[in-house]
């Protein structure tokens, strides 16, 4: 089945359009007192989970949004928003 | 998922399904060529026969057995070249002592370069190996041409070759053999290999590893490995909490329908992003497309058929009609650097993490297998392994192995 994204200005469209643009983590942490291990963590480290995760897209080959989706990684599939 | 012919498999490669102890002195997580052979090392080097290699599907289900099978020495940091280095002689060395066909073909390696600027990063690399004793040497398009006379080295291509960096000692070694050469070395040493077995969990206690759940009971021990390739992070974080600089992605490969011989080298193009070679029954194999978002589905994609069969016949212009015959994927943990992550004793005492080589994994397996049984053996890590801890990333000392490859996390 062919991968595909709902961008939330364009609809659905082809996966291929889009780039990947990681985990959600949260907010970016705060720069007064960081460490490099907070640091570390919110730019490097990941769940990497085999099943649903919301993760961030950016609609490369279209409109230019920036969103997050929920996914499955081991089916690729969109699943609808929590 | 337990196979039925899984005894019979056993039954032929090293005689008998071993019955799952409640204790061994360490347990290894998955059945991949680095897991089997830090298993083989421990038997053999350090008198640990005490070993459980605990695998869900099959032995070689994963990376081990979906890889292309090139083996190539010649890296670019300074870090990685002596591991690769003692990784290539490795192979005759375990052929031997095995008593098993490993297949080793050492080819050699053609890196094609299609700009003025690759050129430049290959003359560094080049440079880099020739420091570390490594045979590799830059060549021009007409050398390119004596070594595959089927090379394209004309204007016609959109990417013309410049040149290329020529690394001799490279090549293919058979991939199935080294899983099975490795189990039955392995087993005849008194590991127990436990197939279609399932890690459910760890025990830990007073931050140290004391045993590990599995569906088919509970084992005590005090050193656990993570070798568990492509699933080793989600493993990771599932079971410990412990977070990995990982993104998993699906690499494909495929091959083409057998051909006379006609490709006596390993080829590769960073610029078509492309590696090819022709295995010993005739088939081209080609590969090294990965879809840039992290999944667990081993699936392979039609864009990426059309893509390498643009590719390949750019610069070999004779496979031009010839069919794939077979495609297939398989899973890469990439990590931000392109270099593995070797972590041993923290922060949970006895945990050992073997991963994140992307598609380095197959050719580093026998030398890493070795000083890992040494790590675990000692708890000490040996000198070579100390650059890839996992605290290399919040000391920022990320390695350049990036530049030697394209890079295919999702984090460029």
């Amino acid at each position: 089945m062919a991968f595909t994204i709902t961008c939330p200005v364009c609809g659905i469209r082809r996966g291929y359009e889009f780039r990947f643009g990681g985990e959600d983590k949260g907010p970016r942490p705060p720069e007064e007192n960081l460490t490099s291990e907070t640091w570390c963590e919110y730019v490097h480290m990941n769940n990497c989970i085999a099943g649903i995760q919301k993760e961030w897209w950016f609609h490369r080959d279209g409109c230019g949004s920036w969103f997050t989706i929920y996914r499955d990684t081991t089916t690729n599939q969109q699943v609808e928003n929590r | 998922m337990r196979l039925k012919s899984n005894s019979n498999i056993n039954g032929r490669l090293w005689g008998w399904d071993p019955p799952l102890k409640s204790s061994y002195d360490a347990v290894i997580i998955g059945g991949g060529l680095h897991g089997l052979a830090t298993a083989y090392f421990l038997a053999r080097h350090h008198g640990m026969s005490s070993v459980a290699v605990i695998e869900k599907r099959y032995i070689g289900f994963g990376g081990s057995g979906r890889n292309t099978a090139i083996v190539r020495a010649n890296q670019r940091t300074q870090e990685n070249l002596p591991l690769y280095k003692e990784a290539l002689e490795m192979w005759p060395v375990l052929t031997r002592e095995l008593d098993f066909n490993l297949m080793f073909y050492n080819c050699g390696n053609l890196n094609l370069a299609h700009s003025e600027a690759a050129l430049k990063a290959m003359r560094l690399q080049v440079a880099s190996a020739q420091f570390h004793g490594i045979q590799s040497q830059m060549v021009d398009p007409k050398q390119c041409k004596t070594l595959i006379p089927a090379l394209d080295i004309s204007d016609r291509p959109r990417y013309p070759i410049y040149g290329g960096m020529y690394h001799p000692p490279g090549g293919i070694v058979r991939h199935d053999a080294v899983v099975w050469g490795l189990a039955k070395g392995a087993a005849r040493k008194g590991i127990h290999i436990h197939q279609g077995t399932e890690v459910k969990g760890m025990g830990v206690k007073n931050q140290k590893i004391v045993s590990v759940e599995t569906d088919k009971g509970k084992i005590n021990t005090s050193r656990v490995l993570n070798a568990a390739g492509g699933y080793s992070a989600a493993l990771s974080y599932q079971m410990l909490g412990i977070r990995l600089p990982i993104s998993v992605l699906t690499i494909q490969a495929m091959v083409t329908q057998p051909l006379k011989p006609l490709l006596n080298h390993v080829v590769s193009s960073g610029a078509y992003h492309c590696y090819a070679n022709q295995t010993l029954k005739g088939e081209i194999a080609t590969g090294a497309h990965m879809d840039p978002w992290p999944n667990y589905t081993n699936q392979s994609t039609a864009r990426y058929i059309k893509h390498q069969a643009e590719a390949v016949t750019e610069f070999l212009p004779c496979l031009k009609g010839v069919k794939f015959m077979r495609i297939w994927g398989g899973l890469a943990d990439m990590t931000p650097d392109m270099a593995p992550i070797i972590n041993g004793n923290d922060p949970i005492k006895g945990y050992y993490i073997d991963c994140g080589w992307g598609y380095f994994g197959f050719k580093s397996c026998l030398v890493t297998g070795k000083y890992m049984a040494k790590f675990m053996a000692d708890g000490t890590c040996p000198n070579i392994l100390k650059p890839f801890t996992l605290r290399r990333f919040e000391q920022h000392r990320l390695m350049g192995e990036t530049a030697a490859v394209v890079n295919y996390s999702p984090d460029n």
